[in-house]
Parts: C-alpha cells; sequence; structure tokens
C-alpha cells in the first residue's frame, strides 16, 4: 500500500500501532522530518471529555464523495463515449523532481498512471489510451495509442527522469496531430498531469487550444501544486475539468475521475455501427505465431475470426487485418456506464428517530450495526427505490463497484 | 428585489444580495435621516458602489417632497464609467418596476478631453491644449468676430448647442461619457456644454473630486448645487491628500521664466490694444472700480478661471486701486517675479509662514496683502480683457497668481519652503518654492457645511477615527464592515525573518545592510517558484528599488527569478509602466508568469487592479513610511500635532499603513477571487503598526502568520493555494453563514444580520 493510503487510514480512526508504521514509512526519524511535512497535532482534536482525538473526516469525505456522485448522476442518463481514445500526458518538466510528494512528484505520479491505467481499461476495455511526455521544454510520445496496459506501463516506468522547463503547447500539438486521424465514431481525450507552475511555449497557445477545440479534443488537467489561469482556460474551452491535488489520496481521486467515460459531446452523439470480432480462445497447447510479438508461442491466446491470426491481448486491433478484436464481457463491463444506480439519499438525523427507522439498526449491505459506539445513529443512506439502509462504505462500494443495489434486486415483485 | 429598510423601499437590482451590503444600506439610511455626514468601510469587492447607489436612489424616491440630488465623486474617468454603468442598470430596474415616475437624469461631467467630439480640437494632445483649442473657437469674442467675417472659424456643435438655447437639454435618463458624446453627435450639440448646463437639472452627477475640493474649479461648477445634496466621496481614503493638493503650489525656476515671458506678451497686447481699441481697456478699469461682481454675467464659454481661495475667504470689495490699470498690474506682476526668482537663488533650505512671507514681499517688492489677493481674479480680468485664447501658454502666470492669492488670504494652515536642491541628489541644483497647504480641513470645510449629507466611503479607512480628526467635521455614523465570505479566500502574512532566521525590514539603519536585500531576494525565489501566474511585489520607493534590483542583478537573483516567471518594472513613465503592465497581464495569460515590481503610493499602487490571476500573490517589502526628512511633511506634522494633537508617529504610521493596505487590497477585487498577502518586515508584527490595518484584512491574519520566517510563509503558500484551487459552494451552503441573501433570507433574518457585520 501507498503512503497516502496509509495516511488515510490513520486519520480515519486506528492509530494503534502508529510509531512502527512512521519508522518504515519515510526511512526517516521523526526528528528527522520537517514539521512542515507531518502537521500530525493538526489531526488531532478536543472531545466532550477533553481527550484528544484524531478527527473524524469520515462524513468530510463521504459529503465530497456525495457531490462527486450528485454531478455525476445529473448526466446520467445521457449517451456517453464508449470508444475513447485517451492521450495522458505527464510532466517531467524539473518542478516534478520537487519532494511535496514522497519519494518525489514524479515517482508518485507514475505510480497514480499505472493505477489508473488499470483501472481505465478495466472499465473502458474498447478504448485506447497513449502516452506523452514533456520535458525541456519539448513533447515526447512514449507509447502511441494501444489497448495493452502493460507495455504502456513499462515504457512510462523505464523513463521516469525529469529536467528543464515544460511546455503546454508543444504537448498539446503532438497530441493533437495524432488525434485528429482517430475515426469520428471515437473519443479524443487528452488528460494532462502538471507539475510546473508555468509553460514556456514556442507561440501562441490561445491557437493552440483554439485547434484542439476544433478538432474537438476534450482536454482535461490535473495540477500538481496551484491552480494556473492557462490550464483552466484550456479546460473550459475544451468542455475538460481541472482539479488541483490536496495529496496523493486525492490526485488517486482526482485521476480515477477519469476513468469512468464522459458525457459524449453533441456533434459527436450520432449512432454508428462499428465492426467488431469476438476471437475464439486458442485450443490449450496449440503452437501459433502471435502477431503482436512476431514469434512463436504455446495456448493462451486468441484467433481473430476474420483473418485467424493469433494475438495475445484483448481487447485490441487486429495487426492483420485492423479488426476490432474485444470479447463479450469487455462490452457488458462498458454498458453500467449507461444505467448507473441513483445516487441514495442521506437520511436526515431528525427522521432517526422516527420509529420506523428505531427498528432496523443495521446496513443492509454488510450487516453491521448503524449505530456508533455511543449508540447514537452515525449518518447513513438509503436507496430512493428500495428503501432499505447502508451504511457509508457500503454506498461507496455499490456505487463504484458492484454497480447493483442488494435491496433492489433481492426484491421480487410477488 | 426590494428591500425594506425601516420606512423606505430600496430597489435593488439583483436577486441576492450579501449581508454587509445590507447592513451598509442600514448604516447609509440612518445617516441620511439624521441629515449628518458619514464615513464607511466596506472592502472592495462587496457591491459598494451598487448599495450606494440603490439607497440614495431609492431614498429620494421614497421622499418625493424633498428631492435629494446625488453627487457622486470618483478618483478617475475610468471608475466615473464604471459607476455609471451600474447605475444605468438600477434605473432601468426602477423603471421597470415603478413605471416613468421613477425616471432620473444622471449625467457624468469630465473635461473637455473627454467629452469633446469637434475632431480638430481633439487633436490637441493634452487637456490643457484641448481646452485651449476649444476656447479658439468657442470664445465670445470670437464668435463676434466670426458674425462679421465668416473666414473666423468656430465650433459647429457648440453654435447649434447655442442655436437651441434653452430648448438644448437632455431627456431623462442615464448617460456615461460615451452616451454623451453620441447625444451631442446626434443633436449636434457641443456635450460638453450641454453637461455643464444639465448639472443644474440632474438627479444625479457623477464627477471628479477635483470639481467639489478644488476651488478654481469647483468656483464654476459645482457652485449652482442646493443644499439638499448628498455627497459621495468614493475610494477616499486619500482624501485628505487630494484636499491639500488643491490648495498647494509649487513653483520652480522654469515657472518663473515661463511667467516673465508670459508678461512680456501680454505688456506687447496691452500696447497693441492701446492703439487699436483704447476704450476696452477702459471699460475694464471701470468695471474694476465698480467691484469683482464680474463672474456672474459672463458667458459660459468664457469663464475658465476661478479664485483657487475658497468661496468664503473672497471679500466682496473692490479691486485695490494700484492694480486697476493693466500696465500698472503688470508692473506688480514683474516686481513679484523679479522677487521670487530673488528667493529661489538661496543657498540653504528656508522655511517661513505665509504672514512673514508676506511682510517680506512687502517690504523687498512693495506689494501689500491685499494686493497679493486679488491677483488671481485681476489676471482673469486682464486675460478676458486682452482676448487671450491659447491658455494653455499662460499657466506659468496663473501659477504665479495662484500662489500669490493663496499667500495673501491664508495666515495660518500653510508654510512657504524654498529648497535650493533635492535632499536625494544634493549636487542638482533645483531650487522649488513650495505653498503647500497643511490643513485638508481647509478645502473639504465649504463642502461639509453646504451640503446636508457627505458620505465618505472606501475599502481601506482604517483607524476610521482619525479621518474626523483629520479632515474636521463630525460624523453622525462611522462604521467598518466586515466581508462575509464562503471560504477564507485571503491570506494575509507577517513575514519577519528570512531564510537564514534574520530579521527582515526596511528601517534606514537596515535597509543598506546586504543580508536583509538577500533574504528578500530569496524569498521572492522561493515564491516564484510555488505561486502560479502573477505576483506583484510593492518597494517603499523608487530609490530602493533601484538598489534592491541592483543587488539582486548582481547576485543572479534575478536570473533565478527570471527561470521561473518574467520580470516587469513599474517606472515613472507612464507610457512605459503602461506598456509593462500589458505585456505583464498577456504573460500571465499565456501561462508563462510574470513578476511585477511597483513602487507603494505610485501610479500601479492606485489604481490599477490585479484580480484574479494577475495577482495570486502580493508582497509588500517594507513599511511604505514618507520620506520623513521631507521639509513639507515635517511642516506638516507640526501642524497636525499643534492644532488637531495628532502625534507625529500616529500619522506617519497610520499613512504608511493605509498605503500598505492599499497595495496589497489591489490583488482582491471579488468574493470569487483568491490572494495571498506578504508583509514582509518584521516592524508588521507590532501591535501598534498591525492594528492599523483595516478590519477586514486583520480578521483573516491569524496569529499563526504574525511571525514566520520563509520557509513557514513558504509551507503556507502552498497549503492556501491548493485549498483554494478546489471547488467550493458559492452561496456559502444551506448551514453556516450565509453569504448571499435572497428577498426571502432577508425578511427571515430581520435585523439579526446587522450583527456581526459591523465591527
Amino acid at each position: 500500500m501507498n503512503n497516502g493510503g496509509k495516511r488515510r487510514l490513520r486519520e480515519n480512526g486506528d492509530r494503534g500501532d502508529d510509531d512502527d508504521d512512521d519508522m518504515e514509512e519515510d526511512g526517516l526519524e521523526a526528528w528527522e522530518r520537517t514539521y512542515a511535512d507531518e502537521r500530525s497535532w493538526e489531526a488531532l482534536q478536543e472531545d466532550e471529555s477533553g481527550f484528544l482525538r484524531p478527527i473524524d473526516n469520515k462524513a468530510v469525505h463521504h459529503a465530497q464523495y456525495r457531490r462527486r456522485l450528485q454531478s455525476l448522476s445529473a448526466t446520467a442518463r445521457i449517451q456517453k463515449g464508449l470508444i475513447r481514445f485517451l492521450f495522458v500526458v505527464v510532466d517531467l518538466s524539473k518542478a516534478a523532481a520537487e519532494m511535496d510528494y514522497r519519494p518525489s512528484r514524479m515517482v508518485m505520479i507514475a505510480k497514480q498512471v499505472e493505477a489508473f491505467i488499470r483501472e481505465f481499461f478495466d472499465q473502458n476495455p474498447l478504448s485506447q489510451i497513449g502516452l506523452v511526455t514533456i520535458k525541456d521544454g519539448v513533447a515526447h510520445s512514449l507509447t502511441e495509442l494501444g489497448g495493452s496496459p502493460e507495455s504502456h506501463i513499462k515504457a512510462l516506468m523505464g523513463k521516469l527522469e525529469c529536467s528543464g522547463d515544460g511546455s503546454l503547447q508543444n504537448a498539446l500539438e503532438l497530441v493533437q496531430g495524432y488525434l485528429d486521424q482517430i475515426p469520428s465514431y471515437g473519443h479524443r481525450e487528452v488528460l494532462i498531469l502538471y507539475s510546473a507552475l508555468s509553460t514556456c511555449d514556442p507561440g501562441d497557445i490561445m491557437q493552440t487550444i483554439q485547434k484542439c477545440k476544433k478538432s474537438k479534443i476534450r482536454c482535461s488537467v490535473i495540477g500538481l501544486s496551484a491552480e494556473m489561469y492557462i490550464c483552466k482556460h484550456l479546460c473550459q474551452e475544451t468542455g475538460g475539468s481541472y482539479s488541483i491535488a490536496l495529496d496523493e489520496a486525492h490526485l488517486k481521486d482526482l485521476i480515477l475521475e477519469h476513468a469512468p467515460p464522459p458525457p459524449a459531446i453533441a456533434e459527436f452523439a450520432v449512432a454508428n455501427l462499428i465492426k467488431m470480432g469476438f476471437p475464439q480462445r486458442a485450443a490449450e497447447g496449440s503452437i501459433s505465431i502471435c502477431s503482436c510479438h512476431k514469434e512463436a508461442k504455446i495456448g493462451e491466446g486468441y484467433i481473430c475470426p476474420r483473418c485467424k491470426a493469433r494475438v495475445c491481448e484483448l481487447p485490441t486491433e487486429c495487426r492483420v487485418c485492423g479488426l476490432t478484436l474485444v470479447s463479450s464481457p469487455h462490452l457488458a463491463r462498458s454498458y453500467h456506464h449507461l444505467f448507473p444506480i441513483a445516487p441514495f439519499d442521506e437520511v436526515p438525523p431528525s427522521r432517526q428517530f422516527e420509529p420506523h427507522h428505531r427498528l432496523q439498526k443495521t446496513c443492509f449491505g454488510c450487516q453491521q450495526s448503524l449505530r456508533n459506539p455511543s449508540n447514537k445513529f452515525s449518518l447513513y443512506v438509503e436507496c430512493p427505490k428500495c428503501k432499505q439502509p447502508f451504511c457509508l462504505d457500503c454506498d461507496i462500494y455499490i456505487h463504484e463497484s458492484l454497480h447493483n443495489c442488494p435491496g433492489c434486486e433481492s426484491f421480487r415483485p410477488s | 428585489m426590494k428591500v425594506q429598510i425601516e420606512d423606505v423601499t430600496v430597489y435593488f437590482p439583483y436577486d441576492n444580495i450579501y449581508p454587509e451590503q445590507y447592513a451598509y444600506m442600514v448604516e447609509l439610511k440612518r445617516a441620511l435621516d439624521a441629515k449628518g455626514h458619514c464615513l464607511l468601510e466596506m472592502p472592495t469587492g462587496t457591491g459598494k458602489t451598487i448599495a450606494l447607489l440603490s439607497l440614495i436612489t431609492s431614498y429620494t424616491l421614497s421622499k418625493p417632497q424633498s428631492p435629494v440630488k446625488l453627487i457622486y465623486c470618483t478618483r478617475t474617468v475610468h471608475e466615473m464609467e464604471k459607476t455609471l454603468a451600474e447605475l444605468k442598470l438600477l434605473h432601468n430596474y426602477q423603471v421597470k418596476n415603478l413605471g416613468l415616475a421613477a425616471r432620473i437624469l444622471a449625467i457624468g461631467l469630465s473635461s473637455r478631453k473627454n467629452l469633446c467630439i469637434n475632431q480638430r480640437v481633439l487633436a490637441a494632445e493634452n487637456r490643457d491644449s484641448v481646452d485651449a483649442a476649444c476656447r479658439k473657437l468657442t470664445a465670445s469674442w470670437v464668435r463676434s468676430k466670426a458674425a462679421e467675417n465668416s473666414n473666423v472659424r468656430t465650433c459647429e456643435f457648440f453654435e447649434n448647442y447655442e442655436r437651441a438655447a434653452s430648448g438644448a437639454l437632455l431627456p431623462p435618463g442615464v448617460y456615461t461619457l460615451q452616451d454623451l458624446r453620441e447625444f451631442g453627435k446626434q443633436n449636434g450639440w457641443c456635450p460638453y456644454f450641454l453637461s455643464r448646463h444639465m448639472v443644474q437639472f440632474a438627479n444625479v452627477v457623477v464627477y471628479n473630486y477635483q470639481y467639489l475640493l478644488d476651488p478654481k474649479v469647483a468656483g464654476i461648477i459645482s457652485k449652482e448645487m442646493q443644499k439638499e445634496s448628498v455627497v459621495v466621496f468614493d475610494e477616499a481614503h486619500n482624501i485628505d491628500n487630494v484636499c491639500i493638493e488643491a490648495l498647494s503650489v509649487s513653483v520652480r525656476r522654469q515657472t518663473l521664466d515661463g511667467a516673465s515671458r508670459n508678461l512680456t506678451r501680454m505688456q506687447q497686447e496691452i500696447e497693441r490694444f492701446k492703439a487699436t481699441d483704447a476704450s476696452r481697456l477702459r471699460a475694464e478699469y471701470n468695471r474694476l472700480v465698480e467691484g469683482l461682481a464680474l463672474r456672474g454675467d459672463l458667458p459660459a464659454s468664457d469663464s475658465w478661471l476661478a479664485n483657487p481661495a475658497l468661496p468664503d475667504d473672497i471679500l466682496k470689495e473692490a479691486v485695490p486701486g494700484n492694480i486697476r490699470r493693466a500696465e500698472h498690474f503688470l508692473h506688480v506682476l514683474h516686481r513679484l517675479v523679479h522677487y521670487l526668482k530673488g528667493r529661489l537663488d538661496t543657498e540653504n533650505v528656508e522655511k517661513e509662514s505665509p504672514v512673514s512671507f508676506v511682510a517680506s514681499v512687502n517690504s523687498h517688492a512693495g506689494i501689500d496683502q491685499k494686493t497679493l489677493k486679488f491677483c488671481y481674479d485681476r489676471l482673469h480680468s486682464l486675460m478676458l480683457t486682452l482676448e487671450i485664447t491659447d491658455t494653455d501658454e499662460f499657466l506659468h502666470i496663473q501659477t504665479i497668481c495662484d500662489f500669490a492669492t493663496l499667500v495673501g488670504t491664508y495666515a495660518r494652515g500653510f508654510s512657504i519652503i524654498i529648497e535650493p536642491f533635492d535632499e536625494r541628489m544634493p549636487h542638482i541644483p533645483d531650487p522649488v518654492l513650495q505653498l503647500s497647504c497643511h490643513d485638508a480641513s481647509l478645502a473639504i470645510k465649504p463642502v461639509i457645511d453646504r451640503f446636508q449629507s457627505v458620505v465618505i466611503t472606501s475599502g481601506t479607512l482604517s483607524p476610521i477615527d482619525l479621518y474626523p480628526r483629520l479632515l474636521n467635521f463630525h460624523p453622525v455614523v462611522s462604521r467598518s464592515f466586515t466581508m462575509s465570505l464562503t471560504r477564507d479566500c485571503i491570506c494575509p502574512m507577517v513575514l519577519t525573518r528570512g531564510s537564514d532566521q534574520l530579521p527582515v525590514s526596511t528601517k534606514f539603519d537596515m535597509r543598506s545592510d546586504p543580508g536583509v536585500a538577500r533574504n528578500y531576494g530569496k524569498l521572492l525565489v522561493e515564491m516564484v517558484s510555488v505561486v502560479p501566474d502573477g505576483i506583484v511585489c510593492f518597494f517603499v520607493s523608487y530609490s530602493y528599488m533601484d538598489d534592491i534590483i541592483n543587488h539582486w542583478n548582481q547576485h543572479d537573483i534575478l536570473k533565478e527569478i527570471m527561470q521561473h516567471k518574467l520580470v516587469f518594472i513599474e517606472t515613472q513613465d507612464v507610457v512605459e509602466t503602461t506598456l509593462a503592465l500589458d505585456n505583464y497581464r498577456k504573460a500571465c495569460d499565456c501561462g508563462r508568469g510574470a513578476v511585477f515590481f511597483s513602487v507603494a503610493r505610485g501610479k500601479v499602487a492606485e489604481g490599477i487592479d490585479f484580480d484574479q490571476h494577475y495577482g495570486r500573490l502580493v508582497i509588500m517589502f517594507g513599511v511604505p513610511f514618507q520620506y520623513t526628512l521631507s521639509k513639507i511633511l515635517l511642516a506638516r506634522l507640526e501642524y497636525l500635532r499643534d492644532t488637531f494633537q495628532i502625534k507625529e508617529g500616529d500619522f506617519l504610521t497610520f499613512d504608511a499603513l493605509r498605503q500598505a493596505a492599499q497595495c496589497v487590497g489591489r490583488v482582491i477585487r471579488s468574493k470569487a477571487d483568491y490572494g495571498m498577502m506578504i508583509f514582509a518586515d518584521k516592524r508588521y508584527s507590532r501591535h501598534d503598526k498591525r492594528s492599523k490595518l483595516p478590519s477586514w484584512i486583520l480578521s483573516h491574519l491569524r496569529d499563526a502568520h504574525l511571525n514566520l520566517s520563509t520557509d513557514m510563509a513558504l509551507y503556507i503558500a502552498r497549503e492556501f493555494l491548493r485549498k483554494m484551487a478546489q471547488p467550493y459552494d458559492k452561496t456559502g451552503g444551506s448551514g453556516g453563514r450565509k453569504t448571499l441573501l435572497s428577498q426571502e433570507d432577508l425578511e427571515k433574518m430581520g435585523d439579526n444580520i446587522l450583527q456581526g457585520m459591523v465591527y
């Protein structure tokens, strides 16, 4: 687990084995850390009896989560782009070497991008990603658009060093060049992870932004330190989102927000038929020449239904005949974006004392008690359809992973 | 929305109102009810102007039997246009709700330069030459000549306006300067003279401070305003300085040389007139014998000079006999100029009171006090008689007469200071004779006495109890309002130590210390790497800025800064500075980032906004005290101590801190904005300094931020910027403090809002 996760865990309670934890965390003694990085005393508050307790951030975090959910659900019923072509631009200018994230921004970003790429392909099996880095004022294409998470991750991890200034314009020009060739059913997106606070451009960046807007590229930026006007402008113009990370955990949330497909841009919302192949898995033990690695392999592969070439992974595009190859579970997984479950309603404290509610003391999902140790009801939610109560953890789990409401599923009309 | 404040229904053009706007209106209304003056401090960006306009216009509407006229004074033309635009919005709303009964006439009044529509006149480059060019076409004698000789040029717009005579009226409505010009073009009437004429009938007049405070102008423009007027001075934190400047004159050698030239030319003119038209001179003589009651019956186009002294101080008597004849008057002026030249040749700094100066003029040049006093009016009359139209050529002699009249009129509150050279550059002789006014209350007194309510308002009026003392009046209401914020969007910090933990200050004994300059440099280098887009730095003076930039340049600090952001510097040249500002904005827009070096008390510190990304951080290097060895300042301090019992230290600190507050206030212009302010001087941590900052800054200045070193400030800045970049709820949410009230909220909350908004 990463540092941020650990820190979050501590904020949320159980500070039991705090001390040994800290030691191994950074490999630093407590006195070696500057007060600036870990203001641990700020995470404390006094309770009624004067004891020091960690601040209960759960409600706050949950409120944030809910706000996000609400804003997402507002767009729930609109068409979404399921076939996305996304360029992830990683800023490797010298600002990425800064140590305000441990061990450095660059390493931490790489880690998050890795998680993002996996999550992205999990949610959008039909989409493709490409990687671009910014360094020394120029932009390099690290990997071309492709559907294999492993190759992207390997390429990124191999290239982690930073220097020079960042140039937003160069990166946009490069990406725009690539994305312009994408067929019209694909959604063109750029996600920029920007460490630097300035951009040294060779020309007028405003023109480049207009160019991106014209080619319908949705540009989103995640900043690592502070809000920059030009990034905000870029996102506003192209319909992307702009956010600033507070800490590592927050950055993770922000990046993962880009994993579910965004609403389709109106001009693109024409229905299109796309030719796809559903390859069969090659028989165990059969030996064939793999079209992606150009070498003979045994078993573990898929056969293109049109040209019978062998590919190692799905989804991908057949190297021989260019057919899009997917498996049916991939399609099914993309489906839930179109029909999400409605956000649950928060139960106001006043209603918790109604007799009807007093009966149900447990969460319908995990069967845990909804009362906290002091025997008061903590915050909980209920499904607007089946009216079953759920705890906050189950709420998040149902909406983010399960995509089904257990209450509604178990409810059978008699 | 409609807001009920006691017995007045206020029509407010927006659907929501800030609680502080409501509180502001309540206080203002009480001041109007009491027919007294008031001082109101409310941070910029909270909609002061619209609150003011809404309340006063609605107040008039609700009391039709005693209509109040609103005279709104702004500092710049830009602010004037903004005010009128807001008023237009409000007016449309009121007319929509109340029908035609709510119609008012509101006009802006400005100089010919801003209002003229005659292309030939506008070709002149500065204000004085536009005025002169206009006079060349519109003076009564030019026009009478034109009537005989069709080759003499006149201004067709003015002719049309004159022909329309009393029919030339503006229909009710709100007119910005732009609208006035349009209207003038459409009807072929001169917008300048039309607006001058309409001032008497308008319900709302928006113009510059000078039109009310400077007696030279006020005598012409503002004398017909009725007593039942509400006078508003907006952005009035520097009002005492404006008052003082209106009554101060400085004379340099160039002025005197120019005056001599003017006199020679006038001499020639007199000779010419004697030869051709001696009767004019005789007529003037007769008029002067009868007294100075001449101004009333002059045509509007000819009145362009009024006495620099205040109306009450001008005696209604005849011009003394020794200057009634034109050539005698010229002799007197010759002697005066000669005497002043002699005084300027001094080697030492001299300071004198007006009384002894007048005595010395009398004994050396043989001009007595009464003669001096009449110089200005006599000159005015003479120039009219001589039919001089190129008035911009005669500024020098006007300055001299201005000086003479003020010296002759006032015995107290002034002093005459002669400096043979600038203190800072003792090797370059640059003699200057200054008549400096010390008493701000002199110029504002007629305004305070004459009008029913005078409202002085600004974003920074702290400490609010000092202004009544400086201006010598008794406000019925003086209040300071907070800003209700949904989040803590300003982050003031006091930085007392550099990265090496040594104190930083621009105190006189520390300022030349290279360690301080280095620490300041380090601070900026660190800040440019964490703050995005624009940073503004204010220095205490041009000379200090030059020194420190030199130091930074030698030690490569400047180079380090340039790696992150471009550097722009304010200079004394207006054009250069404007260009620098333009490029600064461009650099902020395109993401390159930029730093602007500026000077407290400079043009930029007073008038330019660095809102949104143009100013995420402002650093005030040092405490911007005035140059304490200046003779004028010393004389003023002495006067303040003797007359108003204001201690020197108190006044200096007050003045320095209001400048500092003005500088840092540049970055936050609205509630949606955010910005940091660093006061980089150890003296700011002292209570006597800090407590004089405006309360809206103080309330955000946490104790933990009072004694920071560079690295701590850096950490706070990082956190603040991250926090501010997060999305937030603009209305302040359902629970807790509400910052945007709808009509329902207002009715529900009643008077509870008031508590908490007022300090």
